[in-house]
């Protein structure tokens, strides 16, 4: 299965996902996405700078003091949830999820590690 | 539908909604109940084909002074309440590597659930000289807005979801706010403090941990903020963050702001199954 198929799954599975993108974050590119939510490459950069903030300072330097490197992030607005999950093996690779207040989030979570898992190994 | 004519169908149809004017002669261009209240600042600056200022004014208070003409937002020459406004107001002429700058501007000023007026006039410095500036169907395209709304824009708001600092019959209930969230966490939040706000200093969990999330805190609170707003639509939105290996198991740091309070806390196991009821509760 590629990536962006993959990708169709979660949104398949769970209709409260807007966004689901596959990225590099390290060249700071999304790779892939799919999803009901409209967006331009502007808006994709954007959500991969959000990812790499996410995981920087000064929170990031909290946890890992406190209990090693975080891979997984979900952050909540007023309006959406947006859940940035890095692979254990290669932290580059991640998934970036913009998703509705209604989502089953422990469902989700497992969902698009199981996927990030399948789409760092294939590749 | 022709491509040509929505701009002339976008136009009627802007003609044709009621328009409220106030005292001063500025007219209200955004209702509290608005979704998208940055969108109607955009159409507004892309009806303007002449060279014109104008002044976008929130409820809130924030201002923000553009001059504008044929469809681009040539230069900044004002900003009032709005947090680092100094690179596009240091601008002769707005250029691509301000677009970013400015879209902050416009969210700042054109913040959900308060009223937006807009009071034209005459075009700031620079005279009408022709000037490049920043298209306004650029700026529209990053934030994915259609600029051609030929038909009422979405439903709106529920003025009820207003995000605001609980008052204190409601902190003393335990029932909104970042107290209302940690309650909602229940037993998972091991450890927790909140600075800021009419919350500040409450606290729960072993001393240890709460005195090393308020030496953090202290050392690292400016730079909390930033993180923070990165991360917002606009400066000094609501937010809660957690951050952990997993978010399933072990531990994850949770951070988050209302107002002007920041909860700082440690998750113990499942950070993902109480949290959007959690957060929902202190939005309440």
């Amino acid at each position: 299965m590629g990536v962006t198929e993959s990708l169709g799954t979660v949104v398949k599975a769970f209709p409260q996902a807007r966004l689901v993108a596959f990225a590099d974050l390290s060249s700071r590119m999304i790779l892939a996405s799919t999803g009901p939510q409209s967006t331009t490459q502007e808006y994709l950069d954007r959500l991969c700078d959000q990812a790499r903030t996410s995981f920087d300072d000064p929170l990031f330097a909290l946890s890992v003091e406190a209990f090693g490197e975080p891979n997984a992030s979900v952050i909540m607005g007023p309006d959406t949830v947006r859940i940035f999950l890095r692979s254990d093996v290669e932290p580059a690779d991640a998934l970036c999820c913009i998703c509705d207040h209604g989502i089953d989030l422990p469902a989700f979570v497992a969902k698009i590690r199981s996927t990030l898992e399948s789409i760092t190994h294939a590749g | 539908m022709n491509r040509g004519t929505l701009p002339i169908l976008a136009r009627l149809h802007s003609l044709q909604t009621a328009t409220r004017i106030l005292p001063g002669g500025g007219r209200v261009i955004s209702e509290a109940t608005d979704r998208n209240p940055v969108a109607q600042l955009l159409r507004v600056a892309n009806e303007t084909m002449l060279a014109r200022s104008l002044r976008f004014v929130s409820s809130a208070g924030p201002s923000l002074t553009l001059d504008v003409a044929g469809r681009r937002i040539l230069r900044v020459t004002d900003a009032q309440g709005l947090v680092d406004a100094e690179i596009c107001l240091g601008a002769e002429v707005l250029e691509d590597e301000h677009k970013d700058e400015l879209i902050k501007l416009f969210q700042g000023v054109a913040a959900l659930r308060h009223e937006l007026h807009v009071v034209s006039g005459p075009v700031g410095r620079g005279g009408e000289e022709v000037s490049v500036g920043l298209p306004v169907a650029l700026l529209a395209d990053l934030l994915l807005i259609e600029l051609n709304v030929t038909e009422p824009d979405e439903d709106p708001v529920e003025i009820v979801e207003e995000v605001a600092p609980p008052t204190a019959e409601e902190i003393a209930a335990g029932e909104t706010g970042l107290s209302g969230f940690a309650a909602a966490m229940g037993p998972a939040l091991v450890a927790w403090l909140i600075a800021g706000g009419a919350e500040d200093g409450r606290t729960d969990g072993p001393e240890e941990m709460v005195s090393h999330l308020q030496g953090f805190l202290d050392d690292e609170r400016d730079a909390l903020e930033r993180q923070f707003d990165i991360l917002s639509a606009t400066p000094g939105e609501a937010i809660c963050m957690i951050l952990g290996a997993t978010l399933v198991e072990g531990h994850s740091i949770v951070g988050a702001r209302l107002g002007p309070a920041i909860l700082l806390g440690v998750i113990e196991g499942d950070a993902t199954t109480a949290t959007l009821a959690a957060w929902k509760a202190a939005l309440r």
